[in-house]
């Protein structure tokens, strides 16, 4: 699996290089990736119009937009998550819920996010926010002690420590100037840039339920964390999922959409 | 001091004055809707019930007329006034039943306001911190004045409900104009939920 990891890392990077460039360029002449700020408030501070057509609030919003070349593969794989979803994914949520009691749940939630520590506190550190990085490790002391092993979110009473950004390290790459290159979205895991997967292969090493699979050998206690991580999380992902599915017009671009403007406005943070 | 220069000075006074006032009443506003569908949302023991009754309330604080124009954008002014009707009455009850999904029966959310701003005359963003179900989301309002400040955006976690559904529109006018966007949207409201 390690090399396999390494292989994807090193097939992507690059499909990275060739997408940031396109995306710099890009971004050099008019954003590609258009926020969920209205176009109008935009336009105050970016180049003048170029348009003939004068702006009225039908142009308000600009189309959130990302480079997609492979929208058709992309669809078909969105097609075939939504069915795995469907058979695989929801029925072991829906059995974890069932046989777990709430709180509970969102104790083991609670936990696992605490976990996540080295990845919050090496992503502020390479992003420089050393102000971030001693909240990041004093949230997680505060959560870790009097929050029974961050099953409970002490942190969450203390303002400073409340409403800490996430952090990870498609982030990181975006404050390093990296655009998002081309939107994949990638079997079971679902949308995704060809940034944020690099990102996310960063975020796995980075984070110590994956540790014991790869320093722990061949032993099959090893997935157990893995898989624990993935079952706590399948709930509020199906639920966020459904959410952006549920109203849509083209479900393939709302999740799309959300996704481009949901990192847009992590990375601001 | 002569008459004119005293009221130029006045008058420039006065824009504090005035951005502070249309800020209080746009919260005002905001905090009288939300207190008004939570209260709605607390007493409701059905998602069709919820539906039911907080359809008139969203109606009279969101402008949906506002929020239809933009999400299908400049192809709009292709539109003829029946076509716009059709196209404001389907999109508010997409908006309404998006809206309304996002209640979870007898759970409370609970709202902090956090701060307020006025980008331009006329306009106010709300920003809120929403803590549902033990998680915490940054919720901004987008309220203008017209007849009275309405909601024209509701933007979670940085995601615009307006830019959203203007993406997906967006290509299904250039598609098929006019026609397509009023078949698709009358898909999308008749799905089972």
């Amino acid at each position: 699996m390690n090399s396999l990891l390494r292989l994807a890392l090193v097939a992507a990077l690059p499909l990275l290089s060739q997408c940031t460039s396109t995306a710099r360029k890009a971004s050099s002449t008019a954003p590609t990736i258009a926020t969920s700020k209205p176009a109008k408030a935009a336009k105050k501070t970016a180049a003048p119009a170029t348009k003939a057509e004068p702006m009225d609030d039908l142009d308000e919003y600009a189309v959130v937009e990302i480079n997609d070349p492979l929208e058709k593969l992309n669809r078909g794989t969105f097609w075939l998550n939504d069915k795995l979803y469907l058979v695989i994914f929801r029925p072991l949520s829906k059995g974890y819920e069932t046989i777990t009691p709430k709180r509970l749940r969102k104790g083991i939630y609670n936990a696992f996010e605490n976990v996540k520590f080295p990845v919050r506190l090496v992503n502020s550190l390479l992003q420089g926010k050393v102000k971030g990085a001693g909240l990041q490790t004093e949230k997680f002391l505060v959560d870790t002690v009097a929050g029974l092993g961050g099953m409970i979110r002490v942190s969450n009473k203390i303002e400073s420590l409340s409403s800490l950004p996430d952090e990870d390290t498609g982030k990181t790459f975006a404050r390093w100037g990296m655009g998002h290159g081309a939107y994949i979205v990638l079997p079971f895991l679902g949308p995704c840039s060809v940034r944020d997967s690099v990102g996310l292969a960063g975020d796995y090493a980075l984070n110590p339920v994956n540790w014991g699979y790869f320093w722990g050998g061949e032993h099959d206690w090893t997935m157990i964390p893995p898989y624990a991580n993935t079952l706590r999380a399948l709930p509020g992902q199906l639920g966020t999922y459904d959410d952006a599915k549920r109203d849509a017009i083209d479900p393939y671009i709302s999740i799309r959409a959300a996704y481009v403007q949901f990192r847009e406005e992590a990375v601001k943070k | 001091m002569t008459r004119r220069s005293l009221i130029a000075l006045v008058a420039l006074a006065s824009v504090p004055a005035f951005a502070a006032t249309s800020l209080e009443q746009a919260q005002k506003r905001l905090h009288a809707a939300i207190d008004e569908v939570l209260a709605i949302a607390d007493k409701a023991t059905s998602r069709e019930a919820l539906v039911e009754r907080i359809g008139p309330v969203l109606d009279k604080h969101i402008s949906f007329p506002v929020m239809t124009r933009r999400a299908i954008g400049p192809g709009w002014r292709t539109f003829n006034q029946d076509q716009q009707k059709q196209a404001i009455t389907l999109f508010s009850k997409l908006i309404i039943r998006s809206y309304s999904n996002k209640f979870t029966i007898g759970e409370h959310p609970e709202i902090k306001y956090q701060s307020a701003a006025q980008p331009d005359v006329g306009r106010v963003e709300v920003t809120t911190t929403t803590v549902y179900q033990g998680n915490r989301y940054a919720v901004v309002y987008r309220l203008e004045e017209a007849e009275a400040w309405r909601t024209c955006d509701v933007v979670i976690e940085g995601v615009s409900m307006v830019a959203n559904y203007r993406s997906q529109l967006d290509p299904v006018f250039k598609r098929g104009g006019a026609a397509a966007v009023l078949s698709s949207l009358e898909q999308s409201a008749a799905r089972p939920q």
